[in-house]
């Protein structure tokens, strides 16, 4: 009726709890899955949740998460309609867009030319210029660094002022980052990112920044189906430590009405200015002091931190992905989304804060986490917990992955009340086996200045300085 | 040999038929609605006013939000909502204003398909009805040939009312609709190609109820006969009182040559579910049924027949149900035989009831109580009787003091009117429910907040046990053992 095509079944090309997440959605709906898997994960929670399983190469993951050969071939092999690339990995790769594409396989997220503005930071500046975006000071180093044009780079930076932020044009993560507060640092700060940048993204290119010290990291959900976009709503990531996020919550607090207006319709423009399809996060460094705020990046795919808008919203944010790649038109309009209490996420990984956050592999002897409660989630009302997890006892930790083991979700009616309500959910996880940051992420949210709401990226650091390097003695 | 696609009933009329249509909740239909709009069904029998009416009064669940939950749960499918175009929920007939705005607020929460079911055959009925529906913006509008035995209907009378469809632009397709489940594969061969001839080209869906074991042969029939779609039941609500069952339908047909184009392993799936929440809320899955001749006599659906035995029952009745059911087939015969499809079964069984509980009265007689539907019904308000009432039924009902009562009976009041009784502000769709049911259920609904939307029958059992473990005085242990499996909880202290 509506010409879409039916997705029947899925291969889902990730590991770990988003992996768990995808599958969940997909039975919801009566679509098959197939998951690939490396050597590591075979045995897997979500290798047992598939309905069927693929083993697309050795442990590490450049052999098998992050061959597109091997995930475009799997796809095709499992006669799978579409391809869930969840987050990381292939989640961004044009090429695996691409693939899919001459393979007739759907690549659930938008199409290959969106990923490559999205995906090149620079490309993705310019665009955000060219839909009015608010962007930091900043230009590209000139291919070649500081060798080149030694004189036109320590101008660049002059120009925009120190302290400047080293940013890689192709990728992202922390990666390829450095702060250089005076100009003596600059030379050796561009070398050092393009090294890095270049070993992790096969890109060296990098460009400056206006670094600034005291920002909130806010972001914008989005939705598009190519012709239409809708924002759900806003999170607030800026408990981070090295940009890795930490805890995230929707609504961002003590944000004013008017700014919240204009970063969502600052999302909106841009994600229509991209005619983007699937769902994406435009982020924004926020100045809440001055009321200002600038455009970071877009990711285009499913966020880690997507739980929380799906608690104030009611909404499944995989199901909408799914339903865009059906070719479907967006099912809601912006006077649909409505939004009700405050939902804040806690990721616990396997690492050791003690340890300047070490990763910590092995096996999990004992893995308890707090009953859900989706009925309040799903419904949109009432306190709710909901655990999105890949561990159970028994489960191994393999060192190849990120550390992500569980994201602890909370909603409350308010920001108080879901402080409450993940203060006791946390509470009642207990993860041994591993080293985790369940202590750490105990104290953060009992701290008093997160609790006031509206804390800036360099909020963590201090905290942990305070509490001791680990939060342990808080 | 025929393309087939198939219509599912499950949630309106199987939950109706075999559930007394209270046994599907918002949680129930939610949870699997986005696998059966998945399934390839051409369209879902979904929503009536009596659905709408249970979900506000038994469940206190919003209708219209569970309407727009499935709507958009499955995209693909036609779903179907059947009504008489003369009331909605309450029994009283309602302004044609009011059945105007019922329309349009169906079509704004997702509703597409809509049947026109005039119990009377009143064509004029029918095609006021279909233009309404249009009008709101239906896609598709079917017509009901509500299927009888009767000294009056006959194929010849069914063709002329197919040709009244096939010459009506509101009517896009029509279909037979057998309620009490009494088409015979006999009757089938005749009938259909005297309906399909009438219908000039506008398809032809058969609906029999698989209640005397009859209609899983009769579909056979019709799809020799070119009738390419066909109305089913999944798992637990399939056969019995309800459609014959899809699974059974779909390996049949396919066996026969026909093709039919589903997909088996979600059908399977939704079979499986209603199975397992038939189970987990201990209610009965629909059986293969023998033939039981006394049925072609009462004619009562399988939705009408289960209400019956439990009202029955209620009354410490229970005995009597040979009699009461030898008492509405006199009753239908005296009232010109209306059709049993709502409202006249509630009807004619109230007389019948009336009328036994009379005998054992000393002095009493029959019809010397009449229920006030029956008297409408006589005086004509919801259309004109097929065949005459039997004369000495009508001087009976017409001579008494309410019959004048109920003649002048005032208009029906219309939106505006209902407006200033309920309030300027409030939705289209709560002005309708206030309309049709008493303010304290809506209002308690309301109070009840939004439906849960998840329901998972295999968890049933165990929260089940919980509950009935925390009515219990506080144990300090607990032990559930069975072969291979043994799990002790211990109380501290």
């Amino acid at each position: 009726m509506s010409g879409a095509r039916l997705l029947r079944r899925v291969l889902v090309a990730n590991r770990g709890e988003i992996a768990v997440r995808v599958i969940g959605t997909c039975r919801r709906l009566g679509i098959e899955t197939v998951l690939t898997v490396s050597d590591a994960d075979a045995g897997s929670l979500p290798a047992r949740l598939a309905d069927r399983v693929i083993r697309v190469g050795p442990a590490p993951a450049a052999a098998s998460y992050l061959s597109v050969d091997a995930i475009a071939g799997a796809a095709v092999a499992a006669g799978a309609d579409a391809v869930h690339p969840g987050y990381g990995f292939l989640s961004e790769n044009a090429r695996l867009a691409r693939a899919c594409a001459a393979a007739g396989v759907v690549f659930i997220g938008p199409d290959a030319r969106t990923l490559e503005a999205a995906g090149d930071k620079l490309a993705a500046r310019e665009h955000a210029i060219a839909a009015g975006l608010p962007v930091l000071p900043g230009g590209p180093v000139p291919s070649g660094g500081m060798e080149a044009d030694e004189a036109a780079v320590a101008a660049l930076a002059d120009r925009i002022g120190y302290p400047v932020l080293v940013k890689a044009a192709g990728g992202g993560g922390g990666r390829g980052l450095r702060v250089v507060r005076e100009p003596a640092g600059l030379r050796q700060a561009v070398g050092v990112a393009s090294a890095e940048a270049g070993a992790a993204f096969g890109d060296p290119r990098v460009y400056l920044e206006r670094y600034v010290e005291r920002g909130r990291h806010i972001e914008v959900q989005l939705l598009g189906d190519g012709e239409r976009v809708i924002h759900l709503g806003d999170r607030d990531c800026s408990v981070q430590r090295r940009y890795q996020k930490l805890i995230e919550e929707a609504p961002a607090p003590g944000l004013d009405d008017d700014l919240r207006e204009r970063l969502h319709a600052a999302a909106v423009a841009l994600g229509v200015h991209l005619r983007y399809r699937g769902a994406g996060t435009v982020e924004f460094l926020v100045d809440t002091a001055r009321a200002e705020f600038y455009f970071l990046e877009i990711n285009a795919r499913i966020q880690v931190e997507h739980p929380v808008t799906e608690a104030i919203t009611g909404l499944d944010i995989v199901a909408e992905q799914l339903a865009i790649a059906e070719g479907r038109p967006l099912r809601l309009a912006q006077g649909d989304v409505t939004f009700a209490g405050h939902a804040i996420e806690c990721r616990i990984n396997a690492e050791d804060p003690g340890r300047d956050f070490r990763p910590s592999p092995g096996t999990i002897t004992r893995a308890v986490f707090p009953a859900a409660s989706p009925p309040a989630l799903a419904a949109g009302g009432g306190d709710g917990v909901r655990v999105d997890t890949h561990v159970q006892a028994g489960s191994t930790v393999p060192p190849y992955y990120d550390s992500l083991l569980a994201k602890v979700i909370a909603r409350g009616g308010d920001r108080t009340g879901a402080l409450a309500v993940l203060g006791g959910a946390l509470g009642r996880c207990a993860i041994d086996g591993v080293t985790t940051n369940l202590a750490m992420q105990r104290g953060v949210i009992a701290d008093a200045g997160f609790q006031a709401g509206g804390v800036t990226t360099g909020y963590l650091a201090r905290w942990l300085t305070a509490a001791g390097g680990d939060g342990s003695r808080t | 040999m025929t393309e087939i696609s198939l219509v599912d009933v499950s949630l309106r009329d199987g939950n109706q038929s075999l559930w007394g249509a209270t046994g599907l909740r918002t949680a129930h239909i939610a949870t699997i609605a986005p696998l059966l709009g998945r399934v390839g069904f051409r369209a879902l029998d979904y929503s009536s006013s009596t659905a709408m009416g249970v979900s506000v009064r038994t469940h206190r669940e919003d209708p219209w939000a569970l309407l727009r939950l499935v709507r958009r749960a499955a995209p693909d499918t036609l779903l179907q909502f059947i009504g008489t175009g003369f009331r909605f929920i309450s029994w009283e007939r309602a302004h044609p204003e009011v059945i105007a705005l019922v329309y349009t607020t169906l079509v704004r929460n997702g509703m597409d398909r809509f049947v026109v079911l005039d119990p009377t055959h009143d064509m004029d009925a029918a095609r006021a009805t279909a233009a309404i529906a249009k009008k709101a913006g239906a896609r598709e509008v079917i017509g009901a040939l509500t299927y009888t035995i009767s000294a009056v209907h006959d194929d010849v009378f069914y063709a002329g009312i197919a040709a009244a469809y096939a010459a009506c632009g509101d009517i896009d397709r029509a279909y037979i609709k057998d309620p009490a489940g009494i088409l015979t594969p006999e009757r089938a061969r005749t009938l259909i190609p005297a309906v399909q001839a009438a219908l000039r080209g506008k398809p032809l869906e058969l609906h029999s109820h698989a209640s005397l074991g009859l209609s899983p042969l009769s579909y056979l029939a019709a799809a020799a006969l070119g009738v390419s779609v066909l109305q089913v039941g999944c798992g637990a609500l399939g056969n019995g009182t309800s459609l014959p069952s899809a699974e059974e339908l779909v390996a049949n047909l396919r066996a026969s040559g026909h093709t039919v184009d589903v997909d088996d392993r979600l059908l399977a799936l939704v079979t499986g579910y209603f199975d397992r929440l038939a189970a987990a809320e201990g209610l009965p899955a629909g059986e293969h049924r023998g033939f039981d001749a006394a049925f072609m006599d009462h004619q009562l659906a399988g939705g009408v027949m289960s209400t019956t035995r439990r009202q029955l029952a209620e009354l410490g009745l229970s005995d009597r149900f040979g009699a009461l059911m030898a008492e509405i087939a006199l009753v239908r015969a005296e009232l010109g035989y209306p059709i049993m499809v709502t409202p006249f079964p509630q009807m004619v069984i109230g007389q019948a009831l009336a009328n036994l509980l009379i005998a054992g009265v000393p002095g009493g007689a029959r019809y010397d109580r009449v229920p006030d539907q029956v008297i409408r019904y006589v005086l004509g308000t919801f259309g004109k009787p097929t065949a005459p009432v039997e004369p000495w039924v009508l001087d009976r009902v017409l001579s008494r003091p309410r019959a004048a009562e109920l003649a002048g009976e005032p208009e029906p009041l219309d939106v505006a009117a209902l407006r200033g009784r309920f309030g300027a502000r409030i939705s289209d769709e709560e002005l309708l429910l206030r309309f049709g049911m008493p303010a304290a259920e809506v209002d308690a609904m309301i109070a009840a907040g939004p439906a849960v939307t998840r329901y998972n029958p295999d968890t049933m059992p165990v929260l089940r046990l919980l509950r009935a473990l925390g009515e219990r005085p506080p144990a300090r242990e607990l032990t559930v053992e069975k072969p291979g499996f043994r799990l002790s909880l211990r109380g501290p202290g």
